[in-house]
């Protein structure tokens, strides 16, 4: 058993660490970057309107961030997060988990997903956001939260109010056109260090 | 004035965290933004027992060269409640300290028999098992003569905890020049396996790992 610390009762955590450069490619396998399909061939589909969004992760010298894992994680086309507290929630999609992952081997991503929507039952509604943890060899894990240009509840989303208007505006999802199939394009470039950097925020309760 | 977060440390001697390494400060998260920080994962199915066993490439094919270690552990939150159902996923480098991952270009010796991945979930109580060969060191960076130690790499997945970590071997001598060590300073001990005897099993020993995860990495809605 760990050994908890003098002050508290809390137990004294492991230590975080890199996530290395070997991270097996074959570990995600099985990890889905299509929210719009729980299983192939299933008929039913999450409400809401198909997105596809690229993007991309660069380092400070404005090159591809190679071998890094990626998390993703929204709401619901009504805002709803699929989290123990919301198990029962009458808004809840049953075919939306929101939650994907992904080993990029270039940098490059391409994530395809329902449009996050807005939980306007909130006492402070938050903008149409997609959460994305990025877990990379040199760093420990940081994260970020990604916005739709334009939207109007990014007026008043508490994230974004936080941050200035240059800030803001790097962590737009920006269009970029349609698909063959008439389905909506949006891109995204994160910068993890250097000039333009890509706010991150703290996952620290400090 | 605008309340900052943690300033993130470019880690020591390590190209990649120069290029990696936010120069910024983090934003703080507003307190009615924070539910949405946490991505909870799915529950994971349908992994095969077998992948636990990483001596060897698949059920009933011969072991790895080496030491074959049983490694064990309980997951849980910095309150010491078990976290369950958690996806443990396990890589280390062979025998001779290659990884069979295809960007590892060192050109130490492959073992036909380890493949070096693993995966395994952890049960009811939040424990966990696997078995592996005990890994070699390796030079990870010969342009700065830098070795890294023995080590394995798991990382855990459970509801919205997370943890990337590594379980190190007391004694090895690379442990004291090692970059990841000197960060964690005296928290080290916390990585480190503590070895006991497995007799009457067909391990050379085994190692326990008990794993919390805090700190950074707060179990968020466990904890509530
Ligand atoms: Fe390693």
């Amino acid at each position: 058993m760990t050994q908890s610390s003098g002050k508290s009762n809390r137990l004294i955590a492991t230590n975080e660490d890199t996530l290395g450069p070997y991270y097996p490619i074959s570990l995600c396998d099985n990890d889905s970057m299509d929210l719009t399909e729980i299983r192939s061939g299933i008929i039913n589909k999450p409400l809401g309107e198909k997105i596809i969004i690229n993007g991309c992760i660069k380092d400070i010298n404005g090159n591809l961030a190679n071998g890094i894992l990626l998390e993703f994680w929204q709401p619901n086309a009504a805002g709803i997060y699929r989290r123990p507290d919301t198990e029962t929630h009458h808004k809840l999609d049953p075919w939306f988990t929101g939650y994907a992952r992904h080993r990029t081997k270039d940098g490059n991503f391409t994530l395809t997903t329902i449009k996050p929507g807005v939980d306007v039952d909130l006492e402070t509604p938050r903008a149409p956001n997609i959460t994305l943890t990025i877990f990379s060899d040199g760093i420990m894990r940081i994260v970020t939260q990604l916005f739709f240009e334009g939207e109007k509840a990014n007026d008043t989303d508490p994230l974004l109010l936080s941050i200035n208007e240059e800030l803001r505006d790097r962590l737009m999802i920006k269009p970029d056109g349609e698909d063959e199939n008439g389905i909506k394009k949006y891109k995204i470039e994160i910068i993890m260090a250097g000039d333009n950097e890509t706010p991150f925020f703290d996952d620290l309760l400090s | 004035m605008e309340k900052l977060g943690r300033q993130i440390e470019i880690g020591p001697t390590d190209n990649t965290s120069n290029e990696r390494t936010p120069r910024n400060r983090l934003h703080l998260i507003p307190d009615n933004a924070r539910g949405s920080f946490a991505p909870y994962a799915p529950q994971n199915y349908g992994i095969n027992p077998a992948e636990a066993d990483m001596t060897r490439i698949a059920p009933g094919r011969p072991r790895g060269e080496g030491d074959a270690i049983k490694v064990t552990g309980q997951i849980m939150d910095e309150f010491g409640r078990p976290i369950r159902n958690s996806l443990i996923e396990i890589w280390n480098a062979n025998k001779y300290g290659r990884y069979t991952h295809i960007e590892d270009h060192s050109g130490l010796q492959l073992d036909p028999n380890f493949l070096g991945v693993g995966r395994t979930l952890s049960d009811n109580d939040g424990n966990y098992e696997f078995w592996t060969i005990r890994p070699g060191e390796y030079l990870a960076r010969p342009d700065i003569g830098r070795w890294r130690p023995k080590h394995i790499h798991l990382s855990i997945r459970g509801g919205s905890s997370r943890i990337i970590t590594q379980m190190y071997f007391a004694g090895d001598p690379h442990n004291d020049t090692d970059p990841m060590r000197i960060l964690m300073g005296d928290n080290f001990d916390k990585n480190l396996g503590k070895e006991y005897e497995t007799d009457g099993e067909d391990f050379d020993c085994g190692y326990q790992f008990d794993i919390v995860i805090g700190g950074k990495n707060p179990t968020f809605f466990e904890n509530n």
